[in-house]
């Protein structure tokens, strides 16, 4: 395992069964996340960022199952934990904001109490101690504590919830916070104060993070990597400078193009064309070839393996492999 | 006819209702057929007391030497028939009044609710006993008149809600819109959609309606009829019969397994029907 | 919830009581008016005094005149009931109303209560037992019981009870409340003996609605169950005990509270039968009773008596819902 690495994701594939069929949510996911980091998921829905993300916590929910693959966390793997490691690692090690968090609090619970409920089951601590440390996280994203504590969530703003969801994930001073669409269901203005919290977190308390998004353009603005999913694979990764600049993967290509600018003109149709793979149905060969200007006879026939195309860089595309770069 | 068809064969599919059906069948039989077949003989015959079931007394003799069998086949037409008129008066002015009170709304609906909230605080079983205690009950009628005079509440508060939740959906609008006449819309588009509703709330009325009538005949408040299943039961209890004769046991046991019987099967159909006739379901 | 509100739901419930007690009175002066003429030629000639004086006398008693107008009828028994008097049993004029109630009531209010948590409590465990292990056989076995525990009604299951355990095996009294060759008190003897005399009237209830109880809490855990929140504190490292005592029970409670409620008036009407067959002296028993007899004063007593604990308990299960659930946002 790589030292550098915090989260070493191996291999990994969750099936989900329905009456329907079986879908591949995650296939064969193969992922670092580095230390110190802010590591990007990118794809749209349906793309198994949000399936593999809950899988780093272990709570995926039914009907999936994950099938096989490894998740490494300081060189152990974490599926292998047994009941009680597991609750430990859970928010102690691993933390994560849920996406539209209108919902992920116990409506009849005062915030204040649920905090205390969850540092407890994990260390003992006093709960003057408790809440001076809630309070430091929340004054920290920008709320007022003694008001929030004695508040029930449906007293709170959508806003107001989400940054009482990053302080949660604080609590434990966990070594990766997962943010789920973290400002998915906000307006711009909200967004954009969330993410200003969002690098103040990680440049003064240096904690890595996962971030999870199908708006490639808004994570552009704090993640240091990013990596590309479509179908349940990951078909690039690499730094995000060098990514925006060349993007290996006729995908990220498309995604990057289609972010509107406010240079552009209005009239210019940049979107990518055909629609959403059908996960119980996928084409044969490479998943994305029915949408892909570049697709050859190959692309119809052959599923491109995930290849190191420059050092720390991945791409999935048979046009890599042959040597053959994207303009 | 088509619509018969398929509801059969919807009910017959599912095997909970299929046998719900068959019971209520067989009952219906036993009430309408039986009284005919079976001829009721109650002269008290002393020598032939508790006698056990045998070919000629199917399920033996009671404690006046009366055959058991032949009470209860005239004894369900008894309990049906009050059933029946029970369930249709209440049907009848539950739904005639939850339908005004859901489409009129305002000052008819608030007073409509007030007092059907009232109707629905206070237990029914009391004030139906007070009820026949004071009207002293001769025929199946007046007992029908009391038994729903105390069920129509719930069902006009449960018609008001659905014709409530249909009023503002899309094809009710649209019907207005188009500019369909009042009983037009009542009769042709609001009603066939609560049909299923309708038809599950008649049998639980009819279960509910006799549950009543036999607990207010086992308190001996509705003596006008020997051999219906409550006074059978009364008699039973009262008559040192039942309770601890164990040669009292038959005629005590068969009145309360018909009524189980029946109650089942109610419910087992009433569960089909729901399935059958709501076109959510359905398809 | 906003102290205006309370007041409008008081100010409801007092119009209710209201209504019920006109409902009262109308329901009473239907009764066959030769009851009271009856009753009236009697006292005359057994106490030698005019008809008139006999009416009056008699109207003292119970509050009513059949030969005064009707609004002055109406007078006379609201000014009764003002006082908190009854009036007199028809039958045993020596006793009034009001001791009858007072005598009975305690019974069957004990044996409701006591009914109401134990089925309420033990159905809400079955419930969540059944909603977090979904595969067990205690869900197909629990639905089955309840299927025919509700078909059956209860005072069916008296009889059954009484049959088999009081007659058949003498495990248990055939009736009374308590045994008479006790003497009443806060001692142990008294004490077990009312629970021993109350086992049966208890279990009765208890049988016919667990079942309900039980399903009932497990649809809501289920769907409790499905909400972000139970994967949020899952993933929060919470324990699934945690989960399920604090998270899964408190919320999937909520609904049943007002259940409760009804459920207590069911009970209330259900105690009449039951109280009857196992000759339990409670509300009910003491109903049967003046019914058989034609006592109205008794039933009209009894009737508005229930009424008015019915609204109560409508009224405290309503505000106590709102207590509890921090979301509700309580509208006039």
């Amino acid at each position: 395992m790589n030292e550098n690495n915090l989260i070493e994701i191996r291999d990994l594939s969750i099936e989900f069964k329905l009456r329907s069929g079986t879908i591949r949510a995650v296939d064969h996911v193969s992922l670092d996340i580095p230390r110190g980091q802010v590591t990007a998921l990118v794809g749209e829905s349906g793309s198994g960022k949000s399936t593999l993300a809950s899988a780093i916590l272990n709570i995926v929910s039914a009907p999936g199952t994950i099938k096989n693959g490894s998740i490494f966390i300081n060189g152990q793997d974490m599926l292998r934990y047994n009941a009680n490691r597991l609750r430990q690692h859970r928010w102690a090690d691993v933390s994560m904001v849920f996406q539209a968090a209108q919902n992920a609090l116990n409506p009849v619970m005062r915030i204040g109490d649920q905090m205390i409920e969850t540092v407890l089951a994990h260390q003992k601590m006093s709960k003057e101690e408790i809440n001076k440390k809630a309070s430091q996280l929340l004054d920290y994203v920008r709320l007022e504590p003694d008001r929030i504590l004695k508040a029930y969530p449906h007293e709170l703003s959508g806003g107001m919830k989400q940054r009482v969801m990053i302080a949660f994930s604080l609590l434990l001073d966990p070594q990766l916070v997962i943010l789920d669409e973290p400002t998915t269901a906000l307006d711009v203005i909200t967004q954009d104060y969330i993410f200003d919290i969002l690098l103040k977190v990680h440049k003064e308390m240096n904690i890595t993070m996962l971030l999870l998004s199908h708006d490639i353009s808004v994570v552009a603005r704090v993640a240091d990597r990013i990596g590309v999913m479509y179908a349940g694979k990951i078909v690039e990764v690499g730094e995000t400078f060098e990514m925006f600049e060349n993007a290996k993967h006729p995908y990220t290509a498309g995604l990057i193009q289609a972010a509107p600018s406010i240079l552009d003109d209005v009239n210019d149709n940049r979107s990518i064309k055909g629609s959403s793979p059908n996960l119980l149905n996928l084409p044969p060969g490479c998943a994305f070839h029915p949408r892909c200007e570049f697709a050859t006879d190959l692309c119809k026939q052959d599923e491109p393996r995930a290849i190191s195309v420059d050092s720390g860089r991945i791409s999935a595309c048979h046009l890599n492999e042959k040597g053959e770069m994207l303009a | 006819m088509r619509g018969m068809i398929d509801f059969f064969r919807i009910i017959c599919h599912n095997k909970r209702s299929l046998i719900g059906l068959i019971i209520l069948v067989i009952f219906i039989l036993m009430a309408t057929a039986g009284p005919f077949i079976f001829k009721l003989n109650m002269t008290v015959d002393y020598n032939n007391r508790y006698l056990s079931p045998s070919l000629e007394h199917w399920l033996g003799t009671d404690f006046a030497g009366r055959d058991t069998f032949i009470q209860l086949v005239h004894g369900s037409k008894e309990v049906l028939l009050v059933g029946l008129l029970a369930a249709f008066f209440t049907l009848f002015v539950g739904a005639l009044l939850g339908t005004l009170s859901g489409l009129v709304g305002g000052r008819l609906d608030a007073g409509i609710m007030l007092i059907t909230n009232l109707f629905l605080t206070i237990p029914s079983f009391p004030i139906l006993i007070i009820m026949a205690a004071i009207f002293s009950i001769r025929d199946p009628i007046s007992f029908a008149l009391v038994l729903s005079a105390w069920s129509w509440p719930g069902l006009t508060r449960a018609v008001r809600s659905q014709i409530i939740s249909l009023k503002e959906r899309d094809f009710i609008v649209i019907c207005k819109v188009m500019g369909m006449s009042k009983p037009h819309i009542i009769f042709k588009e609001l009603m066939p959609s609560i049909t299923s509703f309708l038809s599950i709330s008649f049998i639980m009325t009819m279960r509910g309606a006799i549950t009543g009538s036999v607990g207010i005949m086992m308190l001996g408040l509705a003596p006008y009829s020997p051999t219906n299943w409550g006074q059978m039961l009364n008699l039973a209890v009262s008559q040192t019969g039942g309770i601890f004769n164990p040669l009292g046991f038959i005629y005590l046991f068969s009145p309360i397994l018909c009524l189980a019987f029946f109650q089942l099967g109610s419910i087992f159909f009433a569960n089909g029907i729901d399935e059958a006739l709501n076109p959510r379901l359905r398809g | 919830m906003t102290p205006v509100i309370v007041l409008k739901r008081i100010g409801m419930a007092f119009v209710t009581v209201c209504l019920a007690t006109v409902m009262t009175f109308v329901l009473l002066r239907l009764t066959p008016g030769n009851a009271i003429d009856a009753w009236a030629r009697d006292y005359a000639t057994q106490f030698g005094i005019t008809l008139e004086e006999a009416y009056r006398r008699i109207a003292a008693m119970i509050n009513y005149n059949p030969n005064e107008p009707l609004h002055e009828q109406f007078v006379r028994y609201i000014s009764g009931l003002l006082h908190g008097n009854l009036g007199v049993s028809m039958v045993y004029q020596q006793i009034t109303v009001n001791s009858i109630i007072a005598n009975a009531m305690p019974w069957t209010i004990f044996v409701a209560t006591i009914s109401l948590f134990i089925s309420f409590v033990i159905g809400m465990l079955l419930g969540v037992r059944m909603a977090w292990k979904r595969n067990s056989v205690l869900e197909p076995s629990v639905s089955l019981f309840t299927v025919i525990t509700s078909a059956i009604p209860d005072f069916i299951f008296a009889i059954l009870l009484l049959v088999v355990f009081a007659y058949g095996l003498n495990w248990f009294p055939v009736n009374g409340a308590y045994d008479p060759f006790v003497t009443p008190g806060f001692n142990l003897d008294f004490i077990v003996s009312v629970l021993y005399y109350a086992t049966m009237p208890i279990l009765t209830f208890v049988i016919t609605n667990i079942g309900g109880w039980a399903l009932m809490m497990k649809g809501n855990a289920v769907s409790v169950l499905g909400e972000d929140y139970i994967i949020a504190a899952k993933a929060r490292g919470i324990s699934e005990s945690v989960i399920m005592n604090r998270y899964v029970m408190k919320n999937a409670m909520l609904p049943m509270i007002t259940m409760l409620a009804i459920t207590f008036g069911s009970m209330l009407g259900g105690a009449t039968l039951i109280e009857n067959i196992f000759q339990y002296p409670g509300i009910g028993y003491f109903l049967g009773e003046a019914t058989r007899t034609r006592d109205y004063t008794v039933m009209q007593g009894i009737m508005l008596f229930l009424s008015v604990t019915m609204i109560v308990a409508n009224l405290i299960a309503d505000l106590v819902y709102s207590k509890l659930d921090p979301r509700i946002k309580v509208e006039g």
